[in-house]
């Protein structure tokens, strides 16, 4: 039906200054994705998204968000368009109701629907009784709602959330996600910035990884997982023996990033080599305090694409007690 | 009970007080601006003042002047608070209640930095008055009154605010500090005498210790030094500093409570 | 089905002035309204001014007696414009400091990355700071009345000054909003307040100038607020006169087209970043 896609996007490029803040991105999100946009601080997020919400102009390079371009079209984009940037900015001044009021007007919702729409959508969020109170006595998570709230009263085809869940706790989060998950189903293409694996993983269908400005993965979750290969197999020594660990584990496969004391290695064979790897451990003289096999997270696909781990990442799960 | 001599603490609290106004001398600037301001435009604007009768003086610039030193001495009392905020905020003021020398050294320090700001501030503004055809008939008694008055005061507004400031334990409250210095000039004998306001004013303004810090700052430019100019100036500055003093003073040393 | 499509067009208006103009309605009342749920932002603002009033009327009330003293009821007659134009300037910042916080906030951005007539956001804090200084002076002279101040040109008198209140809070209110736009840092802004406390001590506001020393009279005639003082003095102390009010209104909107279009340039230069 030649439906536009909601976001396309190539060679997009923003200079700060000296600064490439994103360096000549291509992306395609199709119609009812949910896009997970990962990356660690200042890699270039927000940038990206303040250049697909127009609130930046790009410096180089084309996006369409809704089929219309953001530079040429903006208002067009404008109206297609749900935004919740990384601060949740409301004036604390205002109550939540006024606030909905407003942001009705400014997308030009007809003057007879805006306090029913209002009304629903705090209902939607959860916070009707608290509609009526200053948004400067909300909580950190019931901001972040209406937040959301405010970014949706226009039903948007695709909404943008940067980082909607750094500084919730465990509980706001998942009230977040369920509510990601609701609108998703209701056809809603989601493009969402994380610096939460956990949350891409459990979210998104699609994810790219940006790094100093690049995209350096791309594709589903699975299939990133896949092409990093094999399972990583971890091993805590002693500091002493950091050395003789990783002579004796690298003829197994390559070496990947792991927190001191510790050695890790993608493991080729994957598990049936273990009883030879441990032997050699054994002959070497290593004594292991602890090992695990792990079969590849997003967290591994970042690490092999950057290089490095995320901060707030553990390099295992074990390392990550409940948080 | 001490367990170190107080001399070179406070000498080294001094020294320190000091080298940041040499590295930085640009901290006199906005305390020297607005008195500077009010004494130019205060001078133009109110001549008129001079054509009432019993007015003191027919030379305006011999009234508006001693109102500029003191807001000029005034803001550098206001130095010391603004030290001892920056201490509070940086936590370097904790370090030094550890330390095991006196507290009240601690005040000290940045009273006496204030002290010596106020001398600066006040032979600028002296300066500016004689360029603008300033009288002064006081001679050197009339200059010594004029400086002890400015250092005092210094002295005084310095207690003050060290007391503000270990209440509020906030650089912010600076600006209650400044507020206090504007309300307390303002309802004196800043610009016109006693005998010239009406109603509430004229109560406030007789009983204001300013007033009386004000005619012994002023005295040296509209004639020669009398006693009666100067013991109650006197008096009002040492009043305020005990008072203010002891109560920063009680503060610091309650401080962890 | 199309997934994306531009979802219930029917609910929306369609652009073009009369939704702009909504918009700027809505925009403008929620610029009043923050702005009066924070009192602590004007409220020193119109003190300052009545305290000012108050020890001046108390202390130079014999100077009115003296030869070249216009003829006024009291002091505070005199002083009684000088007192509404430091409120309403002293007023003026709060529009562009609650511009840079928007900024700084970055409700701004929500409001930009909505689909709204890109002036509306701009000129609802035009609007909302002029309702503010209206609000402002008729407080002013309020108070100023019940203490016993007359405006000699009556009820015409007092709408005129409300009217010049309001002009004189677009043109200083301008610079503010320049600054907070281009700085987008509320305490920059508030870097202009010591500017407009001088533009007043060195007019004719608070004395005669056939009363001043000869060269601080020549440059505070020379000051434009001296041209708006002296227009409301006329209404306060003598009565009604269409040139002076003019006089007034000419002026206030020729500074108001300098700082506006500083302040609009700034603007778009933001808005399009
Ligand atoms: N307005 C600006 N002026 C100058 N540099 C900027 C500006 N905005 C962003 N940058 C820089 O661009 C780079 C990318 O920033 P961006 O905010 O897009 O990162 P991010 O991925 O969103 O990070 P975070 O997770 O911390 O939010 C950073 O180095 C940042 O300092
Ligand atoms: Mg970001």
């Amino acid at each position: 039906m030649g439906s536009p896609l909601p976001i396309e996007v190539r060679g997009l490029l923003r200079t700060f200054g000296d600064l490439t803040a994103v360096d000549g991105i291509d992306l395609i999100v199709e119609a009812g994705e949910v896009f997970g946009f990962l990356g660690p601080n200042g890699a270039g997020k927000s940038t990206t998204v303040r250049m697909l919400t127009t609130l930046l102009q790009p410096t180089a390079g084309i996006a369409k968000v809704a089929g219309y371009d953001v530079v040429a079209d903006a208002n067009k984009v404008r109206q297609s368009i749900g935004v919740a940037l990384q601060d949740a900015a409301i004036d604390p001044l205002m109550t939540g109701t006024e606030l909905l009021h407003l942001q009705a007007v400014l997308h030009g919702i007809k003057r007879r629907s805006v306090a029913d729409r209002s009304a629903e959508m705090l209902e939607r969020v959860g916070l009707t009784d608290a509609g009526d109170r200053r948004v400067g006595t909300y909580s950190g998570g019931m901001r972040r709602r209406l937040d959301l709230a405010l970014s949706l009263i226009h039903r948007p085809t695709v909404l943008f959330l940067d980082e909607p869940t750094t500084g919730l706790d465990p509980t706001s989060r998942q009230a977040v996600w369920e509510e990601v998950r609701a609108l998703n189903n209701d056809g809603t293409t989601v493009f969402l910035t994380t610096q939460y694996l956990e949350e891409a993983d459990e979210l998104a269908g699609r994810v790219a990884i940006i790094d100093g400005g690049k995209i350096v993965r791309d594709g589903t979750p699975g299939q990133l997982k896949r092409a990093v290969g094999a399972p990583t197999l971890r091993v805590d020594v002693d500091a002493a023996q950091v050395e003789i660990a990783r002579a004796a584990l690298t003829a197994f496969g390559d070496e990947r990033p792991a927190k001191v004391n510790r050695v890790a290695i993608g493991l080729e064979d994957g598990a049936p080599v273990m009883t030879e790897v441990l032997r050699s451990l054994d002959a070497a003289g290593v004594v292991v305090h602890h090992l695990e096999l792990d079969e590849p997270s997003l967290d591994d696909v970042f690490a092999e694409a950057t290089g490095r781990r995320l901060e707030g990442a553990s390099d295992a799960v074990a390392d990550s007690p409940a948080r | 009970m001490t367990a170190i001599a107080s001399g070179p603490v406070l000498g080294g609290l001094l020294r320190r007080s000091v080298l940041r106004l040499r590295r930085m001398p640009s901290v006199l600037v906005p305390a020297l601006v607005m008195p500077l301001f009010f004494l130019v435009s205060y001078s133009g604007s109110f001549d008129g003042l001079t054509n009432v009768e019993g007015y003191g003086t027919d030379n305006i610039v011999n009234w508006m002047v001693a109102w500029s030193l003191m807001m000029a001495a005034s803001f550098s009392g206001s130095g010391a608070s603004g030290v001892i905020g920056t201490d509070i905020d940086t936590g370097f003021l904790d370090r030094l209640l550890m330390a095991p020398s006196d507290r009240w050294v601690v005040l000290a320090g940045p009273l006496l930095y204030s002290m010596v700001r106020a001398a600066i501030s006040t032979t600028l503004v002296l300066i500016a008055a004689a360029l603008l055809g300033a009288d002064f008939p006081g001679g050197v008694l009339g200059l010594l009154s004029t400086y002890v008055g400015c250092a005092g005061m210094a002295l005084a507004i310095g207690c003050l605010g060290s007391w503000v400031m270990l209440v509020m334990r906030d650089v912010q409250a600076q600006a209650l500090v400044q507020l206090m210095i504007f309300g307390g000039t303002f309802l004196s004998i800043g610009q016109v005498p006693v005998d010239f306001m009406t109603g509430w004013l004229k109560v406030v303004a007789r009983y204001n210790p300013v007033t009386f810090v004000l005619r012994l700052i002023r005295q040296g430019f509209l004639g020669p030094v009398a006693w009666d100019t100067t013991w109650p100036g006197l008096v009002a500055l040492a009043g305020m500093t005990v008072l203010f003093g002891g109560l920063a003073l009680r503060t610091l040393y309650r401080y962890e409570s | 089905m199309t997934a994306v499509a531009a979802p219930d067009v029917g609910a929306r208006d369609p652009a073009g002035p009369a939704l702009a103009f909504r918009q700027t309605l809505s925009l403008s009342r929620r610029a009043v309204i923050s702005t009066l749920r924070k009192p602590a932002a004007f409220v020193p603002g119109l003190f300052f001014p009545l305290l000012m009033a108050a020890v001046y009327s108390s202390q130079f009330d014999r100077v009115t007696a003296t030869p070249g003293f216009p003829e006024v009821d009291s002091f505070l007659q005199f002083i009684l414009p000088a007192t509404i134009l430091q409120g309403v300037a002293f007023g003026s910042t709060i529009g562009g400091v609650e511009m840079a916080q928007d900024i700084e906030s970055g409700f701004f951005d929500r409001l930009t990355s909505a689909p709204v007539a890109r002036p509306a956001i701009f000129l609802s804090r035009v609007a909302g700071s002029a309702a503010f200084a209206a609000v402002e002076a008729l407080i002013l002279i309020g108070v100023l009345t019940a203490f016993g101040a007359r405006v000699s040109a009556g009820f015409g008198g007092v709408a005129a000054i409300v009217v010049i209140s309001v002009f004189l809070a677009v043109a200083l209110g301008g610079f503010g909003l320049a600054i907070a736009i281009r700085s987008g840092n509320a305490e920059v802004v508030q870097g202009i307040f010591p500017a407009i406390f001088a533009l007043l001590f060195v007019s004719t506001a608070f004395f005669p100038p056939s009363l001043m020393k000869g060269w601080f009279r020549v440059i505070a005639e020379a000051n434009p607020v001296s041209t708006v003082i002296d227009a409301m003095r006329h209404l306060v102390i003598v009565g009604w006169s269409t040139a002076e009010f003019g006089k007034a209104i000419a002026v206030l909107v020729a500074i108001s087209a300098v700082s506006l279009s500083l302040a609009y340039s700034q603007y778009r230069h933001r808005v399009k970043a």
